[in-house]
C-alpha cells in the first residue's frame, strides 16, 4: 500500500488512472459506512452468512413503485447506479427513517461521484415515500468534505485485517450478520 | 429447511413431479415435503437414481446413508450453496499454523470437557457421587492449557472420555451395562446406542457446516482425511453429550429401549428396526427442542446450535476473533 490519499486514490481508479492499487466504493459501502463499519468490512470480503428461512436482509429501495415521477436508471462504471428524474435531478429512496443518514450520505456520494469523475454538477432529492416528502440534498463545501472523509474512512475500514468489533445497536435485529456476530 | 426425514422401510426414493415419493416393497407411497427437508435419512434398502440426486441437489437437501453394520455410511452433499476461496484459504492456513491450530483444538476438547462434565453434575445431583470423576475431568481440563501438540490435546481428550465414561455403569439402569468404550462393532447395547445417536449427530453436523462456505474436509483436532468430513468430527463432539448421551439415558432409564430392541451375536450387538426408530424419534425431538441464547435474545433449537457452531469457527478464521466453544449454559 502506498501513501496516495484514498480520496485520489478512488479518483484513479475511477478515471481509469490507476498506477497503485484501485480502489472502489460503491453506494451501498457509504451506506454501511454508516449504519455499521463491522458490516461494511464483512461485505468488503464477500463473507456472506446464510440465515436460512428467517434470513432478514435489509432493503435499500423499499418500493420502486413507489413514485410516479419519470426516471432514468443510470449506472456509471458498475460502481455507482443512480435514478435521475426528468429534471436532470438525482433521486435516492430512503427506506425508512432508521436509514435516513445512510441514504443522505449515499446519495451525496453520487453527486460527488458525477462532480468529479463524470464532470456534471447536479442536485439530488431524497425522498420519502411513508411521509410523501422529499428533501433536497445539494453539494457545498461543507457535504464534499463529509463525501470525501466518508470515503478515507471507508477505505480505512477494509484495509483493516480484522472487522471492527461487534457492537449492539436497533439495526442488528435485521441484519443478515446478526447469528455471525452474536452467537459468539 | 431443517427438518431430517428419517427412512426404515425398504424401497425406492424418486422424483414424482416436483416431489420426493417412496414407493416401499408393498407397495405403499409417501411423499416427503421437500421444501422442509434439510435432510433424508436413508436406514433401509432404499434405490434411487440420479434423477433423485439432481432435484435434492437442486433443494439443497441433503443425503446421509445409514448402513446396518456401522450405522453411518456416507452422505451425498448437495452442492454447496456457499462457496468461498478466502474461507478456505484462511482454514487451510489456520491448519497449517501450529499455533493456531493447536489454539482451537483445544477449544475443541476444552468444550467437550464442559459438556461431559454438564452431565456427569446432572447425575451427581441425583443421587450419585461422581466427585472423583468430577475432579478428574476438572484435571484434565486443567491439564490443557500445558498441551503444546495436538496428540497431546487428543490424549487429554481421551482421558477426560474415559473418566466420563466410567460413570454410565452406575447412571444406567439395571440390565445395562457398558463397561467402556467399544467401537466397529458395538459389543453390547449401551455402546450401539452411543454409536447410533453419535453417528446421528456426526450427519448433522455434516449439514450444520454446509451452512458455511467451511470446507469440511479441513480440521483441527482430528486429522484431516480421517473421515471425509473430519471437520464434523471435531464440532461433533462438543455436542455428543447433550444429543446422544442424553437421549441413551433416557430411553434407558425410561424403558422406552429393552433388550428386545438389539439383535446380538457372537461380537457384535446392533439396534434392531424398531430400536432404530424410536431412538431417530428421540433424537428428532431433542434437536427440536429449544433453549433461550443469551446473546442472540431468542430461543434456538438444538440443532441450530450445530449451524451456529460452524458460524463462530468461520468468524473466527476470516476474523480472528476468540472461537468460543459451545458451552453447556443451561
Ligand atoms: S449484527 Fe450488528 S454489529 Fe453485526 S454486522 Fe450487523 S449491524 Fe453490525
Amino acid at each position: 500500500m502506498t501513501d496516495v490519499d484514498p480520496v485520489q486514490r478512488l479518483l484513479r481508479t475511477a478515471r481509469d488512472d490507476a498506477r497503485d492499487e484501485s480502489f472502489r466504493v460503491t453506494g451501498v459501502m457509504m451506506q454501511y459506512y454508516v449504519v455499521c463499519k463491522r458490516e461494511l468490512w464483512f461485505h468488503s470480503r464477500h463473507i456472506e452468512i446464510d440465515r436460512g428461512n428467517s434470513a432478514i436482509v435489509r432493503g435499500t429501495h423499499i418500493d420502486e413503485t413507489a413514485y410516479s415521477d419519470k426516471r432514468r436508471h443510470v449506472s456509471i462504471d458498475s460502481t455507482i447506479a443512480i435514478d435521475v428524474l426528468d429534471d436532470g435531478r438525482v433521486m435516492e429512496v430512503k427506506p425508512s427513517s432508521a436509514l435516513v443518514e445512510p441514504a443522505k450520505l449515499q446519495l451525496l456520494y453520487y453527486l460527488w461521484y458525477l462532480k468529479h469523475v463524470v464532470g456534471v454538477e447536479k442536485s439530488g432529492v431524497l425522498a420519502h415515500p411513508t411521509e410523501r416528502k422529499r428533501e433536497d440534498v445539494e453539494l457545498t463545501d461543507e457535504t464534499e468534505q463529509k463525501v470525501e472523509d466518508a470515503i478515507r474512512g471507508v477505505h480505512e475500514i477494509i484495509a483493516r485485517g480484522s472487522p471492527p468489533p461487534a457492537s449492539k445497536k436497533p439495526v442488528c435485529d435485521s441484519c443478515a450478520y446478526h447469528d455471525f456476530c452474536w452467537s459468539c | 429447511m431443517d427438518r431430517n426425514y428419517h427412512i426404515f422401510s425398504d424401497g425406492c426414493l424418486e422424483r414424482h413431479n416436483d416431489t420426493v415419493r417412496l414407493v416401499t416393497l408393498d407397495d405403499e407411497k409417501k411423499y416427503l415435503p421437500i421444501e422442509k427437508a434439510e435432510a433424508i435419512y436413508l436406514h433401509g434398502q432404499i434405490d434411487y437414481n440420479t434423477r433423485l440426486i439432481s432435484f435434492l441437489n437442486k433443494h439443497g437437501t441433503a443425503l446421509h446413508i445409514f448402513g446396518w453394520k456401522d450405522y453411518y455410511a456416507g452422505s451425498v452433499m448437495p452442492k454447496r450453496g456457499q462457496t468461498s476461496g478466502r474461507t478456505l484459504v484462511e482454514q487451510v492456513r489456520a491448519y497449517d499454523s501450529p499455533a493456531q491450530r493447536t489454539d482451537i483444538a483445544r477449544k475443541f476438547v476444552d468444550g467437550s470437557i464442559h459438556n461431559m462434565r454438564a452431565n456427569v453434575s446432572y447425575y451427581n445431583s441425583r443421587g450419585h457421587d461422581f466427585d472423583s470423576e468430577l475432579a478428574s475431568l476438572d484435571a484434565a481440563g486443567a491439564r490443557l492449557t500445558e498441551t503444546t501438540a495436538v496428540e497431546e490435546i487428543m490424549g487429554v481428550e481421551a482421558t477426560a472420555r474415559r473418566a466420563y465414561y466410567s460413570t454410565f455403569d452406575s447412571i444406567l439402569p439395571d440390565g445395562f451395562v457398558f463397561n467402556g468404550r467399544r467401537y466397529n462393532p458395538p459389543t453390547n447395547e449401551v455402546n450401539s446406542l452411543i454409536s447410533f445417536g453419535n453417528s446421528l449427530v456426526y450427519a448433522n453436523v455434516v449439514s450444520g457446516i454446509r451452512a458455511t462456505a467451511l470446507d469440511p474436509a479441513v480440521s483441527f483436532l482430528h486429522e484431516p482425511g480421517e473421515r471425509r468430513y473430519s471437520l464434523a468430527l471435531d464440532i461433533a463432539d462438543l455436542f455428543k453429550p447433550l444429543l446422544a448421551d442424553r437421549v441413551t439415558f433416557r430411553l434407558l432409564n425410561r424403558q422406552q429401549l429393552t433388550p428386545a430392541d438389539f439383535e446380538t451375536d457372537l461380537n457384535s450387538c446392533l439396534l434392531t428396526e424398531h430400536g432404530r426408530k424410536t431412538f431417530s424419534k428421540a433424537f428428532e425431538e431433542t434437536l427440536e427442542q429449544t433453549v433461550e441464547h443469551p446473546r442472540l435474545n431468542r430461543k434456538v433449537s438444538y440443532q441450530y446450535l450445530l449451524r451456529i457452531e460452524a458460524y463462530k469457527l468461520k468468524k473466527h478464521l476470516l476474523t480472528g476473533e476468540e472461537y468460543v466453544p459451545f458451552k453447556r449454559w443451561w
